[in-house]
């Protein structure tokens, strides 16, 4: 792996004024919930607010406007997300529309698959899920199993996946499943595009630790889908899925999800400060600084059409490790009751409890290790 | 990287080459204190960007000499410590890398045992984090006219940054080198010891922690993502 080269974040268009109008508009539209839903907003279901957002052009901005998108540039809606995150603003139900299967069906789809989904991503309305992760196919995806047989009427599904995050409340899920009979490993894999009203699938709600249901169990019991539900290119799935985690490493959720719980700590400490405090506060800032930089740094790598694959897993890896470390340090300098109802003791429990999942979705911390130490030409 | 900072790097590579038997006198000679001066001054009319890219290569050639105290002015240390600690640990990774890839144990390089891999993936990302935070800080510095005094927010930071960096970075290397890397004769220490003191020079953890902490609560907690995003993209 080189040195790393900082890749300047020049997006196009008035920066200033992208930022003041999504700030206005956030004054406006954020619904002024409970604080505890501002911290990993990412998860935070709001079908209105997705809606509303999606009428205002800022959802699908990537896309062409053809297709309802709008046209913009990718550092854009860089900056469209972050303001978003920090905000703690709930974006959940079109987030992964928004940021890996509509970019994914542009590029991979059909002509038609662009026509039938995309404008509906863009008006923030249709929602996505990503089928990969099996009960046998954890970290190592390659294990996968849901088959997907060719027949005379369309592809007929049958398997399961697992840990799938808002399927319950998706339209569409676009799941890794092995279309070659025999095919071992990650040879044979496709993907495909399944819309989730139809027959034969069943998704049984997975309750975690924190009491919430945000994952899920999907079965597909001889389930037909047309021909055309397949994405991109027969038996070319594990490129493609590879490709869609690079979209969904290195962005700005991988340090801002508990960027609340830093406000609150800021806003309870007051002007003035204790020592030790401050110190922690000056230590956080540090740290979201820096992985601000290396995040932005990634995304105008990814924009100027290179692959940051490794850079992204440092983004990644980075972020979680914030992310863990923070509530942690918290608690250890703070004294706050578990039980306590003000906003800093209840964005601190929440997080304490949600933060342990950070280094799990989307690629374990061994797993992205894994990848960096590949960048260093160690494996 | 333009052409003119290529060659920038090019001499500067050479230049502390020799350095590194004669002591500091080439650097000068050579014209590095005219690096940040402008040209109509008859400086180099250099900028921070290039001196962080050169500060980088003392760090790896010359970290025992005061490079930084030839190019940069008393205000500026600090951020000349952040390039030459991002150098020093570049050189520690890259030592790393080639000493695991060579020294075999149990019949094969230590690089292939996954404990190894993932000890030097850590390491590699608080290696890549303070480059990250030398470039960004160039940029910044480069924006104010290297007016330090606009850019303190940047200068804690970063400084901060590359301080929480050493112990992992340093523990990593060392550990990786087994007992070659605690000799006098291997170059690791060369590398390693500047860390270990640079972290305690121009602020420690504790120094740049409390100014950027009090700065902060100033700012509030939405008025620190107000100012970070006002102050760069
Ligand atoms: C909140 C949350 C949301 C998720 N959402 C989705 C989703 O929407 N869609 C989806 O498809 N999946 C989703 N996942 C699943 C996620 O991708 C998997 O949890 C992850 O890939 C790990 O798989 P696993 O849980 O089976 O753990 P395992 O693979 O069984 O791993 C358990 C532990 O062993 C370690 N390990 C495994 N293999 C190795 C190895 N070769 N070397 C060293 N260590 C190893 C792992 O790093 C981990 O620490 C979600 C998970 C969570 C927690």
């Amino acid at each position: 792996m080189q040195g790393f080269a900082l890749y300047p974040f020049d997006p196009p268009g008035d920066i200033a004024a992208l930022r003041a109008d999504l700030r206005g508009w956030l004054t406006v539209n954020q619904p002024q919930d409970d604080v505890v839903a501002r911290a990993n907003c990412w998860a935070s279901f709001d079908a209105g607010f997705s809606r509303a957002l999606g009428a205002a052009g800022y959802v699908g901005m990537t896309l062409p406007a053809r297709y309802g998108g709008g046209d913009r540039h990718l550092l854009e809606r860089y900056v469209v997300i972050e303001e978003l995150l920090a905000a703690g603003a709930p974006v959940g139900a079109h987030w992964i529309a928004d940021r890996q299967t509509g970019p994914l069906i542009l590029r991979y789809g059909s002509e038609a698959q662009r026509e039938r989904y995309l404008p509906g991503i863009a008006k923030g309305e249709l929602y996505a899920c990503i089928g990969l992760s099996e009960p046998g196919a954890g970290s190592d995806l390659a294990a996968v199993r849901t088959t997907a047989r060719e027949t005379a009427e369309g592809w007929r599904i049958n398997g399961q996946k697992i840990w799938t995050t808002g399927a319950h409340f998706s339209h569409i899920m676009l799941a890794l499943v092995r279309t070659e009979e025999e095919s071992e490993r990650n040879a044979g894999l496709s993907q495909v595009l399944i819309d989730l009203d139809t027959p034969g699938i069943t998704i049984r709600p997975i309750i975690d630790m924190a009491g919430h249901h945000d994952f899920n169990e999907v079965f597909f019991d001889d389930v037909l889908v047309p021909h055309g539900a397949l994405v991109g290119e027969r038996g070319q799935g594990w490129k493609q899925v590879t490709a869609e985690l690079g979209l969904e490493r290195s962005g700005p959720e991988r340090y801002l999800s508990s960027h609340a719980l830093l406000a609150a700590l800021i806003d309870a400490a007051g002007p003035d400060p204790d020592p030790a405090v401050a110190s922690l506060i000056g230590e956080l800032t540090a740290e979201m600084w820096t992985l601000r930089q290396l995040s932005m740094s990634t995304a105008a790598k990814l924009a100027a059409g290179e692959d940051p694959m490794v850079e992204a897993s440092v983004v990644k890896e980075l972020g979680n490790a914030f992310e863990q470390d923070m509530p942690r340090r918290v608690q250890a300098i703070v004294d706050c009751a578990w039980e306590g109802s003000d906003d800093l003791a209840r964005l601190l429990r929440a997080l304490l409890i949600a933060s342990p999942s950070f280094s799990l979705r989307g690629g374990t911390r061994e797993i992205i290790r894994g990848i960096i130490a590949r960048g260093l030409g160690l494996r | 990287m333009s052409a003119s900072r290529d060659m920038l790097c090019d001499t500067a590579r050479a230049v502390f080459a020799e350095a590194a038997a004669k002591g500091v006198a080439p650097v000068e000679e050579a014209g590095f204190g005219s690096l940040l001066v402008p040209e109509d001054q008859g400086g180099f009319g250099g900028d921070w960007c290039d001196a962080n890219e050169v500060l980088q290569i003392a760090g790896v050639i010359v970290p025992e000499l005061p490079v930084a105290e030839v190019i940069a002015s008393e205000a500026l240390q600090p951020a000349a410590m952040v390039s030459l600690m991002a150098g020093a640990m570049g050189q520690a990774l890259a030592l790393s890398i080639e000493h695991v890839n060579m020294r075999q144990q149990f019949g094969r390089p230590l690089g292939k045992f996954q404990a190894v891999q993932q000890s030097l993936a850590v390491m590699a990302c608080e290696v890549r984090a303070v480059e990250a935070a030398a470039a960004a800080l160039a940029v910044r510095l480069d924006v104010a006219n290297l007016d330090p005094s606009v850019v303190g927010f940047e200068i804690a930071a970063a400084k901060l940054r590359a301080n929480r960096a050493v112990g992992v970075v340093t523990s990593i290397a060392h550990q990786v080198h087994g007992a070659i890397g605690f000799t006098e004769e291997y170059d690791l220490h060369r590398v390693t010891i500047p860390l270990m003191r640079w972290r305690g020079t121009h602020g420690n953890d504790a120094h740049w922690a409390q100014i950027l902490g009090r700065q902060v609560a100033g700012f509030g907690g939405r008025g620190l993502w107000e100012v970070m995003t006002a102050r760069g993209a």
